[in-house]
């Protein structure tokens, strides 16, 4: 291993903080646990491009609002996401699940019931200890869709200490995988994908956000229009220690016209007011640590 | 892991609680709770002893004040300037049984949960360090003293839940029935 190989495993998206959450998590007592995630939010602050990603989005969602509010803003998100993640790493390590609520009970048996769907989600709250709840408690089979992590020791990782029980696909290989993906969900299957921001190179299609002109994957709309499937949103929010609730909103439905454009359109549309409702709302979970608009943290 | 669903009061069973105070508040709550109230649409709630905020919340906080004021009375400063101080040494300070003893008790038994060994590790340091402070006369002693006072309140809880044992016991069957 080349020196700067060795590094890149202290990087913020190296192996090293994989393995050291594991290590808190199999060793650090509940009871001590909310200060050493306290601590760990705070210092991960250092971390200059995420919080500056954070801040500048924050600025978008709340405007007119100062800095200095949206840097302590900014520790909420990281302290909601320490949360998150350490929940995540718990059910993979000890099988323990949170307390779960679900409003939109209804939508989400709906989709339980449907022969085949999309579930749209967006990086909030624990979409990844999501997936494995629905993928065990779910008669249907749940095929999740992510961007694989940058790093390939993490990546390694990750596949190592992984729950049984859920598939998981990369967006990396987009051709091959939506022929794939598209027989999954006529099979009767539930496609889980994060649709509120573009990783890598794939195809997009456009979007307003918060006002601003933004993009969204394309990829779970034309998924949904060739497999003749609907899409369900479903967010996975924090609502405290080790409690979550499952907001599943109406289906998406994306009907056939002689103007696809605008069959995308009316769907990308309808994705959107409920992903910025709840993003309005919920601020401090939306993990995206990147600048979702450019032009504003220019 | 055994989950309860659709008892929103079930989230007051003593088994969802792990200090003997804490599991005797929640059997006072879950006899005065009422069956119905219910602000989701659909409920599952696991039964682990780590699963109420409140409770472990409450004592990170006291733990990490209780150490801070620990830290701020060994500092050279005035008591204001102590405390500030005080506050991140003693988040470096509260991971020592973590970092330090974790490692050696991975090393000498293996990969795994080690909660239970750290956890008793963690909290026989803290008595050790508060028996220190109780009995000196520095004015971080009533700190000490204060949580010798918790700890014997919860052992008093520990056997008033021993005494009921019979009843949580029943009163938890009636609820995740």
């Amino acid at each position: 291993m080349t020196r700067s190989a060795w590094w890149r495993r202290f990087s913020v998206r190296g192996v090293f903080w994989r393995q050291g959450l594991r290590f808190a998590i199999l060793n650090v007592p509940p009871w001590i646990e909310p200060m050493v995630m306290a601590f760990w939010s705070a210092f991960f602050l250092l971390w200059g491009p995420g919080r500056r990603g954070v801040m500048s989005n924050l600025k978008v969602i709340k405007p007119g609002s100062f800095s200095i509010v949206n840097f302590f803003r900014c520790y909420r998100v990281f302290w909601n996401y320490a949360w998150t993640i350490a929940d995540n790493v718990r059910f993979k390590e000890r099988r323990i699940i949170p307390d779960w609520e679900f409003a939109g009970w209804n939508h989400f048996q709906a989709m339980q019931a449907s022969n085949g769907a999309i579930l749209l989600t967006a990086h909030m709250g624990s979409y990844d200890l999501g997936a494995h709840l629905f993928s065990e408690t779910s008669t249907r089979r749940i095929v999740m869709v992510r961007a694989p992590e940058e790093d390939l020791e993490t990546r390694a990782f990750e596949e190592n200490h992984g729950a049984e029980g859920l598939r998981i696909e990369f967006n990396t290989r987009a051709t091959e995988l939506a022929f794939d993906l598209l027989d999954t969900v006529r099979e009767g299957a539930i496609v889980a994908i994060q649709g509120d921001r573009v990783m890598g190179s794939i195809s997009t299609l456009p979007a307003t956000f918060f006002g601003k002109p933004s993009n969204v994957p394309a990829g779970p709309f034309a998924l949904a229009m060739a497999a003749r499937v609907p899409i369900y949103p479903v967010f996975v929010v924090r609502m405290g220690r080790r409690r979550y609730r499952v907001i599943t909103s109406r289906p998406i439905e994306i009907t056939r016209s002689r103007d696809r454009d605008d069959d995308f359109a009316r769907a990308v549309a309808q994705w959107m007011t409920e992903l910025e409702d709840v993003v309005r709302g919920r601020w401090y979970q939306w993990f995206t640590f990147e600048p979702h608009w450019p032009e504003a943290a220019a | 892991m055994n989950i309860v669903t659709d008892r929103p009061d079930a989230r007051w069973l003593p088994s969802r609680h792990r200090f003997a105070l804490a599991r005797l508040i929640a059997y006072a709550k879950l006899r005065g709770s009422r069956v119905g109230e219910k602000n989701a649409e659909h409920l599952i709630l696991p039964i682990d002893r780590d699963q109420t905020a409140a409770e472990m919340n409450g004592i990170a906080t006291w733990i990490f004040a209780t150490t801070v004021c620990y830290t701020a009375a060994m500092l050279p400063l005035i008591w204001p300037a102590a405390i500030v101080a005080a506050i991140p040494i003693a988040a470096i300070a509260l991971h020592f049984p973590m970092v330090v003893i974790g490692p050696i008790v991975r090393m000498l038994i293996g990969d795994g949960d080690h909660i239970k060994i750290i956890s008793v590790i963690t909290m026989s340091l803290l008595v050790i360090a508060s028996s220190y402070v109780a009995m000196s006369n520095s004015w971080s002693r009533y700190v000490a003293w204060f949580f010798f006072a918790v700890l014997i309140v919860n052992v008093a809880a520990a056997v008033v839940v021993w005494l009921l044992r019979g009843q949580i016991r029943a009163a938890e069957e009636r609820c995740a029935r």
